[in-house]
């Protein structure tokens, strides 16, 4: 199995000059940073500091304008050189999309260590379980959470099988049974 | 006198119950780690995972043409529904166009595919409520003439692999839209059958009215979609709400339902989303481009349904904008599509490098959304009604665990 | 996709209608062969070949005596085996599928071979569970069950020279103490399973069984009351009508107001009536009449909810329970809950049928009656008197107890449908349906019927 590269990681598609959108903006008005990033599919894509997603989400769900009050999926990406958490945002009332990421650089993250992420879970009970599978899978760990406990994986697994270095302990699936097949 | 219920010297105990992963009840291998006083339900823990087959994984760990296939068991009883919501993510970022005619086909047969998950859910919800054996073979016999129809154009009757990135897989046989036809005329009085057994059933009705109530506030907190947030009254459709395919040209309306949203909504919701699918299909096939397959060939001059890609065809009428091999490549790029399935949206986040691998695939499954809120609803409920709500949720366990 | 303007399983019905009939004959033919046999031929060849002995003559009248309890054992199995398979292929019928079909011609041995593997099944003991109240648990629940149901051996055969020795002069009230023994067992099958679920089905099987069985007893004691008697065969007699109102046939059956309608028709009929009396007698005897249909719809409910039947089936509650107090039984003690449950079904049927749909009196006078049947049972008993032996029945039991065990299946086959058609209700629903609305409906209809059976 080749190990494939990452995409997102060329120095070419990193532009700086692109300009805010309409959700840049007003995350700007509302005095949070953000950085666009190319467009995920036509759907504006911004970069938010980890410290600010809890603000910057919290604005777009309760504003009028935004009322980005869906969220659809967290999901646990895994970059060359960095973790992303992505938040894909809907509206149940208008026809607006958005798409959050957080970004953790692997260099930042200490030796045995997992990758922090600020958690949802507190303000909107969406993201509970999506934070725990992408904890479970990906290996991103979201501070704050109430309960992040494995969820697809059983209790006692060990890795996180979605990351890139993951080896797949031999006799894991089968209860150490010393007669597996594999 | 007046008696102390809670006096000290009486001591209660309360009482942990395993529910599944071996239960009849729990569809599949959901496990409920429940704390009991008495019959009432104090706390619950849903414990997963125990059909997690990797889905993910093997989508980064296999071509997009082997994975195509595979996708189908993601939600087993909407496969349809799952290859679409791929094949449109996949379309959407290589900038495919997909003929009409494959989305119409798209359209009729992933409608299919709602009404026979229904008429399982239909089944298997009265199984839920005790009615263990009379009424829930009737939806059986509705599904079992559906499952014939796709086994006839997909070759299958559960694990469809028809819809491919860029279009469908074939036409459909000949005779196959008649008897569709056919079954569209008839099904309407299906309905009304069911309805006479369950719908003013007043054990029925005891049993489902003001039982597990999804207020709309915790259901658009907690991302639950499908007829769960339509019956609590949100019109959030997304063949409505966010138009995908075909869907604006068709006539049809979002079933919502007034009132609480208790389990009697949500049943009342589908069977008339059933009826609303059934509206769809004849529409469909009504305006598809090319007509039946009949029709299709008298047209075209050709000698059978798959010789139709011929240079001076009209690009309506093709089924494939993109070449099915085991080269199947995809352009760089990400993105997220979703689909409106049966139990709500399922979507499908992927990034690819342009290799014929996905870099990332995240599958957004209704089901698993839709559970998250459920141990918000059984708590103080007794175990009776553990089964009338969790039956109305609709899950299906392979979509939770993938 | 065919057309299904016609039912299409009147196949299936047909052949179903075909199993019961072999099947009760079968049942039929051997309860009655056995009953023969220990009742008067066994005694009859001692009595032949120790002509005069005394000692003979007690032995052939104790053989006699055991003739009930050799009728009640031969038929149990049978008759279980029987509803089971009925069972199985009247839900099929309505849920439009074919049961079980395989086994024997046409699924006729299906329950056996079930059975069978019941027998040679593992009988697995649950780790920390009580053995000893585990292996009682089943045989408790079975037992009451079937001696409760001797005393109705009698009414249904409309006391019949061997069957009389097992009338109470208080039989249904013996029929009903012993009713009220097996949810004994099913607690403690409950309690010695250690199992959560069982436990919770066993506790839930207390409650329902002491909150039914108020409307159950007081619907029966309210037609006791009207009827005058609580022996079972003479309740079953007074429903064939007395000298000419037996002409009335079905109207005479406690179901349609414990002969006030017929009475009424004979005074009108014989212009004893006159005046306003027309009207208020006939008022009367129709809301008596009423009164009685009403204690009739309590006594199946109560008795459904007694027998754990859908749809009050809480106790075992496949869907929340998984099947409840018998989730941990295994092999032949299962196999007793299984035919026990059964057999409740059918005595609680046979006590239905004695004390409101006239016991073993036919519907409509001289249709299939004793004189039909005399004349069939003619030429075999010549011929066995010709052989030296006892006849082999007589017109009058066999009316009897082929128009009893008609009626009773008819009840069976009610139950199999509401089985077939109703989900279960929530422990709350179902104590309050009872305590709310059965009990005081029984009790009014108590003191009802107290009062109009002085106008009538």
């Amino acid at each position: 199995m080749t190990e494939t590269p990452a995409p997102g990681n060329k120095p070419a598609e990193e532009p700086k000059e692109l300009t805010a959108g309409p959700f840049g903006e007003f995350l700007r008005e509302h005095g949070i940073a953000s950085t666009r990033l190319p467009d995920s599919t036509g759907v504006e894509t911004v970069l938010v500091e980890g410290k600010d997603l809890e603000a910057a989400l919290k604005r777009l769900r309760n504003s009028q304008e935004t009322e980005l009050n869906y969220l659809v999926a967290v999901s646990g990406v895994e970059q060359a050189d960095s973790f992303e958490s992505v938040y894909h945002l809907w509206s149940y009332t208008n026809l607006k999309e958005l798409v959050v990421k957080v970004r953790v650089a692997k260099s930042a993250v200490p030796e045995g260590k997992l990758p922090v992420v600020p958690s949802l879970a507190n303000f909107w009970p969406a993201a509970n379980w999506h934070e725990r599978e992408s904890y479970d899978l990906m290996g991103i760990r979201y501070s704050g959470h109430p309960y992040l406990r494995r969820i697809l994986n059983p209790w006692d697994w060990e890795g996180h099988p979605l990351r890139r270095d993951y080896k797949q302990p031999v006799d894991s699936l089968n209860d150490k049974n010393p007669h597996s097949m594999r | 006198m007046s008696v102390e219920l809670s006096s000290p010297d009486l001591k209660t105990d309360e009482m942990i119950i395993n529910m599944g992963p071996q239960h009849p009840a729990t569809h599949g291998v959901l496990r409920l780690i429940l704390t009991l006083d008495g019959e009432i339900c104090k706390h619950v823990e849903p414990v997963l995972g125990h059909l997690h087959r990797a889905q993910e994984w093997q989508g980064q760990n296999r071509t997009w043409f082997q994975y195509q296939a595979l996708i189908d068991r993601v939600d087993y009883l909407s496969g349809m529904y799952t290859s679409w919501a791929m094949a449109r993510a996949a379309e959407q970022i290589d900038g495919l166009v997909v003929p009409k005619r494959a989305e119409y086909l798209r359209v009729i047969l992933s409608e299919m595919n709602r009404i026979t998950s229904h008429l399982l859910w239909l089944g298997t919800y009265l199984i839920d409520l005790g009615a263990m054996f009379g009424f829930p073979f009737y939806p059986f016999r509705e599904r079992e003439k559906l499952f014939d129809l796709f086994e006839e154009v997909a070759g299958q009757r559960m694990m469809f692999n028809y819809i491919r990135i860029g279009g469908v897989l074939r036409n459909p046989p000949f005779g196959w839209f008649d008897k569709l036809k056919r079954f569209t005329d008839e099904f309407p009085d299906r309905i009304d059958e069911y309805e006479a057994i369950v719908t003013e059933n007043p054990i029925f009705l005891k049993r489902t009215k003001g039982v597990g109530i999804l207020k709309k506030e915790t259901a658009m907190a907690y991302g639950v979609t499908g007829p769960c947030i339509r019956a609590s009254g949100i019109p959030l459709d997304l063949r409505k709400t966010k138009p995908y395919s075909v869907y604006p040209e068709l006539d049809f309306k979002v079933q919502t339902m007034d009132g609480d949203g208790d389990t009697w909504a949500r049943y009342m919701c589908r069977i008339r989303e059933m009826r609303e699918s059934n509206e769809i299909i004849r529409q469909a096939i009504e305006k598809i481009p090319g007509g039946t397959t009949e029709e299709l060939r008298k047209l075209l001059g050709t000698t059978g349904p798959e010789k139709d890609e011929s240079k001076d065809l009209d690009p309506s009428f093709l089924l494939m904008a993109k070449k099915q091999n085991a080269g199947l490549r995809v352009k760089a790029g990400e993105g997220f599509a979703a689909v409106e399935s049966p139990r709500g949206t399922i979507g499908c986040y992927v990034i690819s490098n342009g290799s014929d691998k996905a870099y990332r695939f995240k599958w957004r499954n209704p089901s698993f959304c839709n559970l998250s809120v459920l141990p918000e609803l059984l708590v103080g409920a007794p175990i009776a009604d553990i089964m009338a709500i969790f039956g109305s949720i609709d899950v299906i366990l392979p979509d939770v665990d993938r | 996709m065919t057309s299904s303007a016609v039912p299409y399983n009147l196949n299936e019905i047909g052949k179903f209608f075909l199993l019961s009939g072999v099947w009760l004959g079968i049942i039929f033919g051997a309860v009655w062969a056995a009953c023969w046999a220990v009742g008067m031929l066994v005694p009859q060849l001692i009595l032949n070949a120790y002509p005069n002995d005394p000692c003979a003559l007690n032995v052939a009248n104790a053989i006699r005596l055991l003739t009930p309890l050799v009728g009640v054992m031969v038929f149990i199995p049978i008759n279980a085996m029987y509803m089971v398979l009925a069972e199985r292929r009247g839900l099929a019928l309505f849920t439009v599928r074919k049961g079980p079909n395989r086994v024997g011609p046409d699924g006729f041995l299906q329950t056996a071979a079930d059975a069978v593997k019941l027998l040679f099944k593992e009988n697995i003991n649950p780790h920390g569970g009580d053995v000893l109240m585990f292996t009682l648990a089943p045989i408790i629940f079975f037992a009451p069950s079937v001696f409760g149901a001797i005393p109705l051996l009698a009414a249904v055969t409309s006391n019949h020279d061997l069957f009389k020795i097992v009338n109470l002069p208080t039989g249904i009230f013996y029929v009903l103490a012993m009713s009220s023994i097996p949810v004994v067992g099913i607690v403690m099958g409950g309690w010695a399973s250690n199992n959560k679920y069982s436990l919770v089905g066993g506790l839930r099987s207390a409650a329902q069984a002491i909150s039914y069985e108020i409307p159950l007893v007081l619907a029966i004691i309210t037609t006791c009351f009207l009827v005058g008697s609580l022996d079972v065969v003479n309740i079953a007699q007074m429903q064939k009508g007395t000298d000419n109102l037996a002409s009335f046939g079905f109207l005479n059956w406690n179901f349609f107001g414990a002969g006030a309608i017929p009475h009424y028709l004979d005074l009108l009929m014989q212009g004893k009536l006159e005046g306003a009396q027309v009207v208020t007698s006939a008022f009367w005897s129709l809301a008596l009449a009423f009164c009685c249909i009403l204690l009739c719809g309590i006594y199946l409910t109560g008795a459904c909810a007694e027998i754990n039947r859908i749809p009050f089936d809480l106790p075992e509650a496949e869907s929340e329970l998984v099947s409840g107090y018998n989730t941990e039984y295994s092999g032949i003690r299962f196999a007793i809950f299984f035919l026990a449950e059964f057999t409740n079904l059918f005595i609680v049927s046979t006590v239905a049928v004695v004390m409101w749909f006239g016991g073993g009196a036919t519907p409509f006078p001289g249709f299939l009656d004793a004189n039909t049947f005399a004349s069939i049972a003619t030429p075999f008993n010549q011929a066995l008197a010709q052989a030296g032996l006892p006849p082999l029945m007589d017109g009058q039991t066999m009316s009897g107890a082929f128009w009893a065990i008609f009626k009773t299946y008819a009840l069976v086959y009610f139950a199999i449908l509401v089985r077939g058609t109703l989900p279960r209700f929530r422990i709350d629903q179902l104590l309050d349906f009872g305590w709310k609305k059965l009990i005081p409906l029984s009790l009014i209809l108590l003191l009802a019927v107290t009062y109009i059976r002085e106008l009538v």
